[in-house]
């Protein structure tokens, strides 16, 4: 936690707070956006293709229309013409749904029942008979008729290259060359991707879980030919996000177009399997890394080049070697990415999406590197650590990588560690110990938010806010009690409504960043108001002093020497009612304009990899105890530790679950979870959330998380770097790590079961 | 089909389709949406409810199985504005991030207290693997239940 008294003035960032909107979530008054109050819907049913590639030939419908309560059944055929198409997560062309008889992936939406009741909608759909014109698909890596397309620097992904990694990596006393590879992955957030829509003569409400309002309310308006002022959007709580709910998807409009034709509001609530490809998921990738090192453990030679599959039309790739490349001093690095395309559905951003798969091969390399050099995987990390980004020279904002390892290892009790593989049992259990750099860019978007203040002391803050399980409503709470001098249960927070100023999505841990640093603008704002007014009256106790030495605390104006004035008298003299002020913050390095372009939901982002200034990432150290067992090879994972540094954190009590959960993450990342696909026929076999393994209560032990304490001066005022993705990246590695301690084998493929061991 | 369900101790009188799950009574002709739905078909626990004191999944219930018999949703536990112990420990915890598979937690730990299964944490964990946390809160979820259980008053009848 930081601490700077300095740049907290009411003392609550930084102190546990439960959740402002806790007791909504227990008492099962939290509203999602299917929980919405609705009158009279109807209900809407996907019907999806059973084939991955080809055309529809055309449908026959008669059954499904005779079945009673039937209203419409949308296709190609009768509203294809109706919707522009959607684009994908990076803003591009993805795959088409009901535009064309085009089937580019298998479970593509193909027709869209609706009906007076949900079961009346879903036994049509499944009476709506499809012929198709099949051709066969490739699946994925390896499959016939893929083809790879290799990427260049855009305005979001790098390829760094310095010196000569190839001849640097030829000379090196010490050579690693090895290839990694990581699942498909879905995020399968236990919320359905429902999508509600609701016509008001030109307006349109889409109710639908979002962790981008303001993108949704754009790319929905776009889709239909719509003026932005008549689209809006309502998610006043996501049951999780992960980044499975930051783009927009086909279904929003579709189901628009139904509410249209039916004249009746329309309600959709996917089944769980549509859920695998009707939204994104995280692609397959592979990886060669070659790390050449000097005896001393001195790294010479960086080469990390990956491929990562993609749809047909679309290049979404996540290209974590923007990453990778600035782990590490490094004096010769080469990257490069490709794209793989295959008949598959776009994928899209999951918990941290470039670094989750990138830095699992790269944090291997270095254990095993360790391993042949015997020195030390954390003493390695120490060697190769440095302060000044290894790319291109600019310092890092801060970098407590070390301290975190420290901080873990400690708790952990590593020193316990034989490094010898296969040397610590316990009975018929092989123990192992593994450990890995975690870290996450420290990204930061403008933001937009409008606050008021009563006499009383409450306060409201309202903008298009996101809370996704971070406890967004929390963190907005704390900073404005804390800036305005109140108790946080005098801030009133609203959120989740694209009627309220936009702020950008919330995905790659920008959120608190952007959020709470416009906040504060706005509660500084408010300050000056009350502190100029109160120094300009020609009575009061302030009256001619300097506003700068004003400050607000305690439900007073407080000035120099501790001389009070009543908020109540302070307030008043500017309005009887409520200030209220509208505040844009574009962070430094933006456009000028990047706040004007929210408003056309059009977000731009400060990233931490490729700042002019500094280099900004936070970073971890992750640990984790593997037992696997002797003669059946079962893997658990009783314990882990894992310590982090993010800058300022705001609220202890939600940073730690947010943490703790990200680490689970990574557990499941190695051990559990992976969507299988079907080659054949380029099809998820396991969708559904019990063949897609999750951990269970049962399969998680001891997560312990360590808050390194650091301030950040540099990355934003706030000194806030972002930790939503920061908990899940180490972890992989630190599992497969673990596992080849307790087993001398090193698994390169996740996840790590039991038949990997036989 | 005509039909009263008994709903946190409130009678509801109810046309429905015969093949209309429980869960979607309660959400979609009741309007009470605190029971999630998750996957429809058993798997996640997210739309847990007490049917005679008992835990249910109310996705692979039929609203017309359950005429007559007590059902309590997660908007029956709190005594007005009390809340049960179980609900103030996962606050105070913070045993759930979204919030979505909470209602379902909460009604199969205080199930799980009463049906004697709180001993210890072990038996906590796996007398709560039927319902799944994306967000990964298990770790609270085990320690709010292991604090809210002796505040607990004793079930009478049925379990």
């Amino acid at each position: 936690m930081a601490d700077d008294a300095g740049r907290r003035p009411g003392g609550h960032i930084g102190q546990p707070h439960v959740r402002i909107d806790g007791r909504a979530k227990v008492t099962g008054q939290a509203r999602y956006p299917a929980d919405e109050p609705t009158t009279n819907p109807a209900w809407a049913y996907l019907v999806i293709s059973a084939i991955a590639r080809g055309r529809i030939r055309g449908m026959q419908l008669e059954a499904a229309r005779a079945v009673p309560g039937v209203l419409d059944i949308l296709n190609h055929a009768n509203v294809g013409q109706e919707v522009k198409s959607p684009m994908g997560p990076d803003g591009k062309p993805t795959t088409t749904t009901l535009e064309s008889d085009r089937v580019w992936h298998d479970g593509q939406i193909v027709a869209v029942v609706v009906a007076d009741s949900f079961e009346a909608a879903r036994e049509a759909a499944y009476k709506v008979v499809v012929d198709y014109e099949a051709e066969t698909p490739s699946a994925t890596f390896d499959s016939p008729g893929v083809q790879a397309e290799a990427l260049k620097t855009d305005a979001t992904h790098s390829y760094p290259l310095k010196g000569d990694a190839a001849a640097a990596f030829a000379a090196a006393p010490v050579k690693l060359d090895a290839r990694y590879e990581t699942p498909t992955q879905h995020h399968n957030p236990l919320e359905l991707f429902t999508t509600t829509c609701v016509w008001d003569g030109p307006k349109l409400t889409i109710y639908e879980p979002t962790q981008s309002m303001w993108g949704l309310k754009a790319a929905v308006a776009r889709q239909l030919g719509l003026d932005l002022v008549n689209v809006r959007t309502v998610s006043r709580f996501a049951g999780g996000g992960f980044g499975g709910k930051g783009a927009p998807t086909s279904r929003t409009a579709w189901i628009a177009v139904a509410a249209r034709r039916v004249k009746r509001p329309v309600k959709l609530v996917p089944t769980r399997d549509q859920g695998f490809t009707i939204a994104t998921y995280r692609a397959e990738t592979q990886h060669h890394i070659q790390l050449g090192a000097e005896r001393s453990g001195r790294l010479l030679a960086l080469s990390h080049e990956g491929w990562e599959i993609s749809s047909r039309p679309s290049s979404y790739n996540v290209s974590g070697t923007t990453t990778t490349a600035r782990m590490y001093a490094c004096p010769n690095i080469a990257t490069k990415v490709s794209v793989v395309h295959a008949d598959r559905n776009t994928p899209g951003f999951m918990r941290a999406p470039p670094d989750t798969p990138y830095m699992f091969p790269l944090e291997c390399a270095m254990d095993e590197l360790a391993h042949e050099l015997g020195i030390d995987p954390i003493e390695l990390r120490r060697i190769n650590d440095t302060q000044t980004d290894p790319v291109d020279g600019k310092p890092y904002s801060s970098r407590s990588l070390m301290k975190c390892f420290d901080a873990a290892a400690a708790k952990f009790g590593w020193a316990r560690r034989n490094p010898q593989p296969g040397s610590m049992r316990d009975g018929d259990w092989l123990v192992g110990y593994g450990c890995a750099t975690s870290c996450y860019p420290s990204n930061i978007g403008p933001a937009t938010a409008r606050l008021s203040l009563t006499p009383q002391g409450k306060a409201a803050i309202q903008l298009a806010g996101h809370e996704i399980g971070t406890g967004a409503y929390t963190l907005m709470a704390i900073v404005v009690a804390d800036r305005l001098g109140l108790a946080v249960e005098d801030v009133q927070v609203t959120m989740g409504d694209s009627d309220l100023p936009p702020v950008p999505g919330a995905g790659g841990s920008n959120n608190a960043a952007s959020t709470t640093n416009v906040a504060a603008k706005a509660c500084e704002e408010i300050r000056h108001k009350l502190a100029l007014a109160a120094v300009q009256a020609g009575a009061g106790i302030f009256a001619g002093a300097d506003p700068a030495g004003l400050k607000l605390a305690d439900r007073a104006l407080v000035g120099p020497g501790g001389r009070r004035e009543p908020l109540a008298t302070a307030v008043s003299r500017i309005s009887s009612g409520a200030i209220e002020v509208h505040v844009e913050n574009v962070p430094q390095g933006l456009a000028p304009d990047a706040a004007a372009a929210l408003y056309q939901g059009k977000m731009s982002m400060s990233r931490g990899a490729e700042r002019k200034d500094v280099t900004a990432f936070a970073f971890g150290a992750q640990f984790v105890e593997v037992r696997v067992h002797r003669r059946t090879c079962e893997i658990r994972a009783p314990r882990a530790v894992s310590a982090f540094a993010a800058g300022t954190i705001v609220n202890p009590l939600a940073a730690h679950s947010q943490y703790q959960g990200g680490a689970i993450w990574g557990i499941s990342s190695a051990l559990h979870e992976a969507t299988e696909i079907d080659r054949r026929v380029a099809r998820y076999v396991n969708d559904n959330i019990a063949d897609y393994l999750i951990p269970v209560n049962a399969d998680i032990g001891e997560m312990d998380v360590i808050f390194v304490p650091e301030e950040d001066h540099r990355v934003n005022p706030l000194g806030i770097k972002g930790i939503g993705e920061i908990g899940i990246v180490g972890m992989n590695a630190a599992v497969a790590n673990a596992v080849f301690h307790a087993t001398g084998r090193r698994i390169r493929k996740l996840p790590i079961r039991i038949e990997d061991l036989l | 089909m005509e039909l009263t369900l008994n709903i946190n101790g409130r009678d509801h009188r109810l046309s429905l389709d015969p093949r209309t799950t429980l869960l979607d009574a309660l959400r979609d002709h009741i309007g009470l949406t605190g029971s999630k739905k998750g996957c429809d078909q058993g798997q996640c626990g997210a739309c847990t409810v007490h049917l005679e004191g008992r835990r249910v999944l109310a996705c692979l219930t039929l609203a017309a199985t359950v005429q007559g018999r007590p059902v309590t949703t997660v908007e029956g536990l709190a005594h007005g504005e009390a809340l049960h112990p179980m609900q103030a420990a996962f606050i105070t915890h913070d045993a759930f991030q979204c919030g979505y598979c909470t209602p379902g937690q909460l009604m199969s730990a205080v199930a799980c207290v009463h049906e004697g299964h709180a001993r210890n944490d072990d038996a906590i964990r796996e007398y709560m693997s039927g319902n799944l946390c994306r967000c990964g809160a298990y770790p609270k979820i085990v320690a709010a239940i292991r604090d809210a259980a002796p505040q607990m008053a004793p079930k009478t009848g049925r379990v």
